[in-house]
């Protein structure tokens, strides 16, 4: 069976770092990604199936690792070597089709009692990440026991399946993992509301995503989103948005929306009470301080890594900053009717063959500024690897 | 003995025209035998004596006492003035408001006037600076007046210091500066430097709040000024002059001033005279400054090149200076203007060509963003005509200007997010102004901006727009020559990168072999089409 | 044929003279442009000889050109710098004098050597390097020296002091009716005390005759650098203000012009001291401060004057850390 393979050898991680720096999705050449033949995964338990991945697509935490920057926080959550992947729609070995949650928790850890977040519902906050009968590992994609997406077959906890509906298609199904995140999110923002106006900072996938989202669970608010490119502004605007600035006059938008007044050096003195961060990057969590009102919240979607803020003014406005990971199941199911609703196939720009991962990998490392949104794998039959 | 302007019709051996582009200039040779370039005329001979002239018009003053019997010793007495946007480009010292204020203050101060402010009557437009007021009076009177903080700009936006005088039969509000209302005697000192300035509209509007000027600066009264050029058939002065009569009728005494200037804008020195001549009149003198000055443009980053044409002061001699009550002062006003700008047109055209300069009433000293070159061309060139636009309904406008996606930060702040989101939203004028104005106009922080800052009034680029609602509405198709494309796509219009293929896009809108008329301004000319 | 000889004689040593000369005419051949001058290319018309310059002009200034040049230099290169450092002149009211064209006598009050100088660079363009200056043939004119460097540096001509001789009166007029411009301190002389001194009738009189108009000027500030009396100056700020151009009314006597002139400059004077529409007030009502200061003792003479005197502090107003 091919999988495309991380393993840890730092000097070329060191590469991929070097790599990534020259320019986005460079690592993937140089880096510890290689196509490798595997031995079929041993089942970790009785109760785990296989799944042989549809599509598996490429998110940007993904990237993160390969360009090598993230951070070193994953180091004791992840185990090598792994196969990445984790948003993936596969056939079941009774030819039904199933969309992977790739969360490990307690369940699928064989942890019994579960932790408490587990209890509550709330796998996404699972406090076994790296314990249990499996190796380490937060999800499905990061663990050196369960496989990944990007290869021929995976094995999964019966807890991290989800049926797809016939109707679906896969390019809809293999977007349900990344917007459950967004509705994770979108609820999030909507159980403090209502709110007036959400300022939704970056359109690639996850932007858009949250956008719908924020959408369907909060109908009412005004969502000012930002988008680079022509068409992430189009299709920010056809999920839900009310308006689409470019990233740069997102502070001037807000503040003329707000009629807020600005102090010298940016800082604007009202704002929106809600701004959704799907980016995570310094710059990102900076404009975000710019424009939340006081007392508003920054609910940072998007992954951040090592960052450096000044948080003066969090400090002196009495704003929030909260994380948002992941799902639950529940967000799963949630997502599951939004990919329908919003015929989100259409955001898969485009598939490629495992063969040729380093092509894919870059295009989507550079999805924006080539009129791209979501790049994935197209593993169904090795034909339509001619692209 | 100056040449008055005429229209050329254009054959084979007609040189290539000049046109403005911004801060910079393009040699165009126009199709032969269905063009015709409409040229301004020469300078009108300046007076010999401009200091004598005001003294003769203070002391014999049309329909009102000479002005020095009209000043008391515990008078209160106003002089406001026209701001920094008049006139274009900025006047060699001494200003001829200076000149003006000058006498009027020596006869003030032989009668014994204490109580006396100096507004400088600005409306929405940004404040002007300690340099530009030093400009306009004179570091004389600004060293008398301005310490003592009797020399001011009008704050359309301050409570304390408006009042309210009435409403017009249409419900028109009229709300002006208080101690202009409040003073025993008002002197307005205009520099009317084309037809739509001066009048009732000097106070009506100069000195007067948003509340009252929202009342004429709108899409309806400016798409039924045709044109605003023209006062007779100008809604907006229609609506000017029935404020005027609240004033009057509320016991504001006003003395106006109005002045005209001549065409003189480029000066007889090098290399900018050449500006001013008819090109086949070009001696080889003439085309080495004007190559040298091509050549040096081209080499010269943007900023640079602003820096040298805002630091221009045109030479203009004065050739009326009118005083007394406000309609006869005008319509003898209005009669020097026209002496100077008219040039009768037979009939309309298909394609209307113009060439933008690098300056327009709102960006002295400042930056020419889109949305002004979309007020310098649709609102004010396109408006200089009287009698019927002069180019036909549905017919195409050829503006040639570099249109930079570029905003002065301090002076247009509004600018720049009615750019990025009113535009990007849509460019009709009437849903703009219905959808976006208010949130615009009563924007605490532009309110701040415009009064303890150097920005134009929030709701000011809204009014820039509506400036051109006339023409958008009258053409068929705007395409700018030469301008950025993004930002000249945001303004709703097409760019081109030549003149040629302007004509040739202007072919899918009138057809082949359309009419061409280029107006070639400046120095300023009006069309006088039958 | 001896005769032939003898020719051939010649001619061979003509040709040894030659010989020796071509090292000089190669030295010369190898020059070239720009160090000599450029032929022109048979093609080309050549242009016609330019039209002399000088044959337009008038003949007595083209004399005078070089001196002209000179003072040009001196005036720019010498006086202007040693004025700015000294008397960090701030000018007043030049758009006054915007309308002006023609001659014009300049007419200042008279506080110190420098004011010539400051009054000289401080004229616009072209009145600059187009005046001359009316100078006490007594002090100016004494030596050869003196009336050399007088003439050349601020184009002076002697008047004599106490009454306007025929052939001074005679030779300025001359020089106005040419179009040049006059620099005259009508007080006759350098103020004393500070105060001024009574205007005498000359500038008045040369403006009537020649139909110029006056340029009043106050120079304020001068006195404090170069007072009479001293030798080494003291750096000063000046203020330089000029008033409009008046001219003589319809059969005015000279005297009666001279007072306007006078009050004119004093009017200048109160409102280089106070603000502009302060001064016109006090003017209109009569109460301008006269130039001589108040008609009292010497005390209270200078004590007035140095009533608003603004003396800038040497204290330091905070430690400097
Ligand atoms: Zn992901
Ligand atoms: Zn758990």
């Amino acid at each position: 069976m091919k999988a495309l393979r991380f393993s840890r050898k730092p000097g070329r991680y060191v590469a991929a770092g070097v790599a990534g720096r020259l320019a986005a999705g460079k690592g993937a050449s140089v880096g510890p990604l290689k196509l490798v033949d595997v031995d079929d995964l041993k089942l970790p338990a009785d109760d785990w199936v296989r799944l042989r991945p549809r599509l598996a697509g490429i998110c940007g935490s993904d990237l993160a690792t390969i360009d090598g920057h993230s951070s070193r926080y994953f180091e004791p959550i992840v185990s090598f070597p792994f196969t990445p992947g984790h948003e993936v729609v596969g056939d079941l070995e009774d030819g039904s089709r199933a969309v992977l949650i790739p969360i490990l928790s307690c369940v699928t850890r064989g942890i019994d009692p579960m932790c408490g977040a587990c209890s509550a519902g709330r796998t996404n906050r699972c406090g076994r990440i790296a314990f249990g009968h499996l190796e380490p590992g937060l999800q499905t994609g990061f663990c050196a026991d369960t496989g990944g997406g990007w290869s021929g077959e995976l094995v999964a906890h019966p807890s991290q399946l989800l049926p797809v509906p016939e109707d679906l298609s896969d390019e809809a199904a293999v977007m349900v993992e990344p917007l459950a995140c967004a509705v994770h999110a979108a609820r999030k923002v909507a159980a403090s509301g209502p709110h007036q106006r959400i300022a939704v900072i970056g359109s690639g996938t996850l932007g858009l995503l949250t956008i719908a989202a924020l959408r369907s669970e909060d109908p009412f608010g005004t969502i000012i989103a930002t988008g680079k490119y022509p068409h992430q502004q189009g299709l920010a605007k056809a999920l839900g948005a009310d308006q689409v600035v470019s990233p740069r006059t997102l502070p001037r938008v807000v503040r003329s929306l707000t009629g807020a007044f600005v102090l010298d050096g940016g800082q604007l003195t009202d704002g929106v009470e809600v701004v959704v961060d799907c980016v995570g990057s310094e710059a990102s969590l900076t404009q975000a301080l710019q424009v939340v009102a006081p007392g508003g919240q920054i609910v940072v979607v998007g992954m951040p890594g090592h960052t450096a803020l000044d948080l003066t003014s969090l400090w002196h406005r009495e704003s929030t900053i909260s994380g948002c990971y992941a799902y639950t199941r529940s967000d799963f199911e949630r997502a599951l009717e939004l990919a329908q609703e919003h015929d989100l196939g259409r955001l898969v720009s485009a598939t490629y063959p495992l063969s040729r991962s380093t092509e894919a990998i870059e295009h989507a490392a550079n999805a924006g500024a080539r009129g791209a949104v979501k790049i994935a794998f197209d593993l169904r039959k090795p034909a339509k690897a001619k692209r | 003995m100056p040449r008055p302007g005429f229209v050329l019709d254009v054959d084979k051996s007609t040189p290539p025209i000049l046109f403005h582009h911004g801060e910079g200039f393009r040699l165009e040779k126009l199709p032969a035998d269905r063009t015709r370039v409409i040229y301004p005329g020469e300078p009108l001979d300046a007076l010999d004596d401009v200091d004598a002239e005001i003294q003769r018009a203070l002391l014999d003053p049309l329909d009102m006492d000479p002005l020095p019997t009209l000043l008391t010793p515990g008078m209160k007495l106003t002089i406001a003035f026209d701001d920094v946007s008049l006139p274009l480009p900025p006047m060699k010292r001494p200003d001829i408001r200076q000149r003006v204020i000058e006498a009027v203050l020596d006869m003030a101060a032989t009668a014994g006037v204490d109580d006396v402010h100096l507004i400088a009557a600005l409306a929405l437009h940004r404040r002007m600076t300690e340099d530009e007021l030093r400009h306009a009076v004179g570091d004389r009177v600004y060293d008398a007046f301005a310490p003592q903080g009797a020399l001011y700009n009008h704050d359309a936006e301050d409570p304390d210091n408006l009042a309210f005088l009435g409403e017009t039969k249409h419900g028109e509000e009229v709300e002006i500066n208080k101690r202009a209302a409040e003073s025993d005697l008002l002197i307005y000192v205009n520099i009317n430097i084309v037809s739509m300035d001066g009048g009732h509209k000097s106070t009506a509007t100069g000195l007067a709040s948003y509340r009252s000027i929202k009342h004429h600066h709108n899409v309806h009264t400016m798409e039924h000024s045709k044109s605003f050029m023209d006062r007779h058939n100008s809604e907006l002065h229609h609506s000017n002059w029935r404020m005027g009569k609240v004033i009057a009728d509320a016991g504001v005494k006003v003395f106006q001033i109005e002045t005209t200037i001549n065409n003189d804008t480029f000066g007889d020195a090098l290399p900018m005279s050449v500006l001013a001549k008819r090109e086949w009149e070009w001696s080889g003198k003439d085309r080495v400054a004007f190559v040298g000055m091509q050549q040096g443009l081209k080499r010269l980053p943007a900023s640079t090149k602003r820096k040298i044409f805002q630091g221009h002061r045109a030479p203009y001699g004065v050739t009326s200076v009118s005083a007394g009550a406000i309609e006869p002062v005008h319509e003898k006003t209005l009669q020097h203007c026209f002496d100077q700008h008219l040039v009768e047109v037979e009939g309309q055209t298909d394609i209307l060509t113009m060439g933008l300069p690098y300056i327009c009433p709102y960006n002295v000293n400042s930056i020419m963003n889109p949305i002004l070159v979309m007020c310098l061309g649709l609102g004010y060139f396109f408006n200089m005509y009287r009698g019927k636009p002069l180019v036909r309904e549905g017919g195409v406008l050829i503006m040639t200007h570099p249109t930079p996606w570029e905003f002065h930060p301090v002076h247009h702040p509004s600018y720049i997010d009615f750019f990025e989101q009113v535009l990007a939203d849509t460019t009709d004028p009437k849903e703009i102004e219905q959808k976006w104005e208010k949130q615009f106009a009563e924007d605490e922080w532009y309110r701040h901006l415009y009064r303890t800052s150097y920005a134009y009034h929030g709701v000011h680029p809204f009014y820039m727009w509506y400036w051109g609602s006339h023409a958008l509405k009258h053409l068929g198709r705007v395409i700018i020559v030469g301008g950025d494309k993004r930002a000249v796509h945001r303004l709703g219009f097409k760019a081109a990168s030549t003149l040629n293929d302007a004509f040739e896009m202007a072919e899918d809108v009138v057809g082949r072999h359309p009419t061409i008329t280029h107006l070639k301004n400046p120095p300023i000319v009006m069309a006088d089409v039958k | 044929m001896g005769h032939e000889k003898g020719l051939e004689k010649v001619a061979s040593s003509v040709r040894a003279a030659r010989a020796k000369v071509p090292p000089v005419r190669a030295l010369v051949a190898q020059t070239t442009f720009p160090y000599r001058a450029p032929t022109t290319p048979l093609t080309v018309e050549p242009k016609p000889a330019e039209q002399k310059l000088l044959g337009h002009y008038d003949s007595g200034w083209a004399r005078k050109l070089p001196a002209r040049y000179a003072r040009f230099f001196l005036t720019e290169g010498v006086v202007r710098p040693v004025i700015a450092g000294l008397a960090q002149p701030e000018r007043r009211g030049l758009d006054r004098l915007a309308d002006l064209d023609g001659p014009v006598i300049f007419a200042a009050n008279h506080h110190s050597h420098l004011d010539a100088g400051l009054l000289i660079t401080s004229l616009p363009e072209p009145h600059r390097h187009q005046v001359f200056a009316a100078a006490a043939a007594d002090y100016f004119f004494d030596t050869r020296v003196k009336a050399t460097a007088s003439a050349l540096v601020l184009n002076a001509i002697p008047i004599e002091r106490t009454k306007v001789g025929r052939r001074s009166a005679d030779e300025a007029a001359g020089l106005i009716d040419d179009g040049w411009s006059m620099i005259i301190f009508p007080e006759g002389g350098r103020s004393p005390d500070g105060w001024g001194q009574p205007f005498r009738g000359g500038a008045a009189y040369l403006a009537i005759r020649c139909g110029v108009p006056v340029v009043p000027i106050h120079l304020a500030g001068t006195g404090r650098i170069l007072p009479k009396g001293k030798n080494r100056p003291k750096p000063q700020r000046t203020v330089v203000t000029f008033g409009s151009p008046i001219r003589a009314d319809e059969g005015e006597r000279s005297q009666a012009f001279s007072d306007r002139i006078e009050s004119a400059v004093a009017a200048l004077a109160d409102e280089a001291t106070t603000d502009w529409y302060s001064a016109r007030r006090r003017a209109a009502a009569g109460e301008t401060p006269a130039l001589a200061g108040p008609q009292s003792g010497a005390w209270r003479r200078t004590w007035a004057l140095t009533a608003n005197r603004k003396r800038p502090s040497t204290a330091k107003r905070w430690p400097e850390l």
